[in-house]
């Protein structure tokens, strides 16, 4: 009988502060399997009505990447300083690297402010862990960005340029590491926006400006040359660009980022983190109330 | 009663809490500061007062000590504990608290200040479709919601076969929830959320939406829950139901805890706080709900009211309801009307002193008024109205439709059955709103 089952389980207290919010993290780990639900839920409105289906995942990297190509053959971007005509094809795995991350960013981003919003009938109807809403928008943009990452071999292939297989793991730290920062931007913004609807008006032009102050679709060697040693620090603390330029480098051998450029985006991320879990935690106190 | 400490049994342990909410502050949104306060606003708006007119607000807002400048306390110090195999009713008017304590106990809100514990899972269903997204079908939300209540898929499995055969939903097993009825929404719900086993289920008012046999089936589950060592509250305005099902019964008035006892005896006293037991509502010259033309001063109901006015009725009298104003501004045009719903909320009759919904002669209306008192009388004839309880009703302004004042659910009577209309019949009478006596007859004809 499951009253000797109830009473053996302790009386659990809410209603107090859990000032750092490690709280929220074990109880969101506790319902994993509802987060799993979330995402297979996010995944299957996402695929429902698509003719193609999970292609859309490889067009839309694949697309952005032959357009930047196309432009920049049109700008003349592969002639060097020198004059000398490089071939455009290599710039095809570049810009595709940054793109899959960028669209990583922008997807989770995109998705997770308004995940809260969206759901609100049910965030003020039912109790769950609340940070699982915007996880599971995060988890779908790793999803196609990992399914999107299998055009980088052909791509490769195509453009003739050659994978160093021996650093290659360091693209998949950078990869996580930019998954990481994702997280906490969005325990930020999904919360702000329940609060303050602009928040979700004005993101789509920050994402605009923020694709193009990172190396997105372009090298960071003219950048380099471009930015006197402070401004280049200032511009490789944007987690964004370190991690891209993390990647580029394990890949393909591009010029690795300052060490204090890679340390400071490593603080930032680390304080974008910890800061969004223990303000995620305070909005959870009012979000019924005012989402 | 004082909270106690939390023995083994305790499953709610509800210690002194408070909830604060913001009011709006006139200017709307000219960001951060702003923003919150007026969304905090249609919030209580919403959630407390549904669509009262802003006289009300005012009114109340005045004779009213929760509110504290641009603040509202919904709950103070609201403390006591449930054992578990309890199932508890909490009944209070609208904009007592109820709800905002139900949020608070399954979570969904934090309190301002002191604290809730709960020993294992809750279930709360706090409104029709509760919890269900409305794009996703019957099947994915049971998973979806058996998910969210900590369920692993192979138990949700498990049950999946009991949930669709208590609701009743097994044709539209595949379809979107958005497109299913209130009714079926409803079934599903509350199957959900009494089939995934928590420990404490929390019912909001869901049982007055669905149809009469299926809100029975809801209360034999609820009282079974409740002997299978679970902890069931219920808020309802059915007050039959929570006196059939609950061991115990919270009474809350005005953000406070004002009774916690037996059944009858709370719901006794809920029925004396509905400020009508005598039948009569009446205001003095200032605190009386008022717009520039009148005042509103008396409102009673009764046999005869003139001389006694009683909210005890026999279901053979004729029922006056009458409404006392003085006419404050020369000349003014005004027109009486009052509405009736029962307990549950179902919207019995509209009616006003208009020519075309009066059967008898009112010469004021639509007329320009001299100044001075003024007296309407409603008369609902005799074996009309079932044996319930009704819940007035009355608005008061220059046109039918266009109050000036809006007194909502300002009174309440109740029809007793004597049995007059019993004699040969012998079923139950459970059921309808109205029972009139009819005209019949039948002829052999060949």
């Amino acid at each position: 009988m499951s009253s000797d089952e109830t009473t053996s389980q302790p009386l659990r207290y809410y209603g107090q502060r859990d000032v750092w919010g490690l709280g929220q993290l074990r109880e969101g780990w506790q319902a994993k399997e509802l987060l799993y639900s979330f995402f297979l839920r996010d995944l299957l409105i996402r695929y429902r009505q698509v003719f193609v289906g999970v292609l859309w995942v490889l067009i839309q990297p694949l697309m952005s990447t032959l357009i930047f190509l196309a432009l920049f053959f049109v700008l003349g971007a592969n002639r060097t300083e020198s004059g000398e005509v490089t071939s455009t094809w290599g710039y095809a795995p570049i810009i595709l690297v940054g793109m899959l991350l960028w669209q990583m960013v922008n997807n989770s981003l995109r998705d997770a402010t308004g995940s809260l919003v969206n759901y609100r009938h049910v965030v003020t109807k039912i109790y769950f862990p609340r940070m699982l809403l915007p996880l599971s928008s995060l988890l779908c943009a790793v999803f196609d960005m990992l399914v999107g990452s299998v055009l980088i071999l052909p791509v490769c292939y195509f453009s003739g340029v050659t994978i160093h297989w021996n650093t290659a793991l360091l693209a998949l730290i950078a990869a996580s590491w930019l998954v990481v920062f994702c997280f906490g931007c969005i325990l930020w913004l999904s919360a702000l926006n329940a609060h303050y609807r602009d928040v979700g008006y004005a993101l789509p032009f920050v994402l605009q400006i923020g694709m193009f102050v990172s190396p997105v679709v372009y090298g960071t060697e003219k950048i380099r040359n471009l930015l006197s040693p402070w401004l280049l620090v200032v511009y490789e603390s944007n987690p964004v660009a370190a991690t891209i330029s993390l990647a580029r480098y394990g890949l393909f051998g591009s010029p690795l980022p300052s060490i204090l450029g890679l340390a400071t985006a490593l603080i930032v991320t680390l304080g974008i983190v910890v800061s969004g879990l223990a303000w995620f935690q305070r909005a959870n106190q009012w979000i019924a109330d005012r989402i | 009663m004082k909270p106690m400490v939390p023995s083994r049994k305790t499953t709610i342990h509800v210690e002194s809490v408070c909830k604060r909410f913001r009011l709006g502050s006139g200017s709307e949104y000219s960001r951060l500061t702003e923003v919150i306060a007026s969304s905090a606003k249609n919030w209580i708006q919403r959630k407390l007062w549904y669509s009262t007119s802003d006289v009300i607000i005012d009114e109340r807002r005045q004779n009213d000590e929760r509110f504290e400048g641009n603040e509202f306390w919904a709950l103070r110090d609201v403390s006591f504990s449930v054992a578990h195999g309890e199932v508890v009713g909490v009944v209070g008017h609208n904009g007592a608290g109820k709800s905002t304590l139900l949020k608070i106990l399954s979570r969904i809100v934090t309190p301002t200040s002191g604290r809730v514990g709960v020993r294992g899972r809750v279930g709360s269903l706090l409104e029709v479709g509760t919890g269900f997204h409305p794009e996703l079908t019957g099947r994915e939300n049971i998973f979806l919601n058996g998910a969210i209540l900590g369920l692993k898929r192979s138990e949700i499995k498990k049950r999946f076969e009991q949930i669709v055969e208590f609701a009743e939903i097994s044709p539209f097993l595949d379809t979107p929830v958005k497109r299913y009825s209130s009714g079926m929404t409803v079934r599903l719900g509350f199957s959900v959320a009494a089939h995934l086993q928590p420990d404490v289920l929390i019912i909001d008012e869901v049982l007055s939406v669905g149809d009469q046999a299926f809100q029975r089936k809801c209360m034999g589950k609820a009282t079974e829950l409740g002997s299978e060592g679970r902890t069931v509250l219920v808020v309802s305005h059915n007050l039959a139901a929570i006196s059939n099902m609950c061991s115990r019964a919270l009474l809350i008035d005005a953000g406070k805890l004002a009774m916690d006892g037996v059944p009858s005896q709370v719901i006794e006293k809920y029925l004396h706080s509905m400020n009508s037991i005598d039948g009569l509502v009446e205001w003095g010259e200032h605190e009386a709900p008022q717009s520039t033309a009148v005042r509103l001063r008396r409102i009673a109901v009764g046999g005869t009211v003139s001389d006694t006015p009683t909210p005890q009725v026999d279901i053979d009298r004729e029922i006056e309801l009458m409404v006392e104003y003085d006419v404050i501004q020369a000349d003014a045009v005004n027109c009486v009307q009052i509405q009736l719903r029962d307990e549950t909320g179902v919207f019995v009759f509209s009616s006003a002193n208009a020519p075309s919904m009066n059967s008898g002669n009112d010469t004021t209306f639509g007329r320009p008024l001299q100044q001075g008192r003024y007296r309407t009388i409603c008369r609902v004839p005799a074996n009309f109205l079932n044996d319930s309880r009704y819940v007035v009703s009355v608005f008061l302004g220059p046109e039918v439709g266009q109050p000036s004042i809006a007194c909502d659910s300002v009174l309440t009577f109740v029809v007793h059955d004597t049995g007059a209309m019993r004699r040969e019949y012998l079923g139950s009478w459970y059921g309808p709103v109205i029972r009139p006596r009819l005209d019949w007859s039948t002829q052999l004809v060949g």
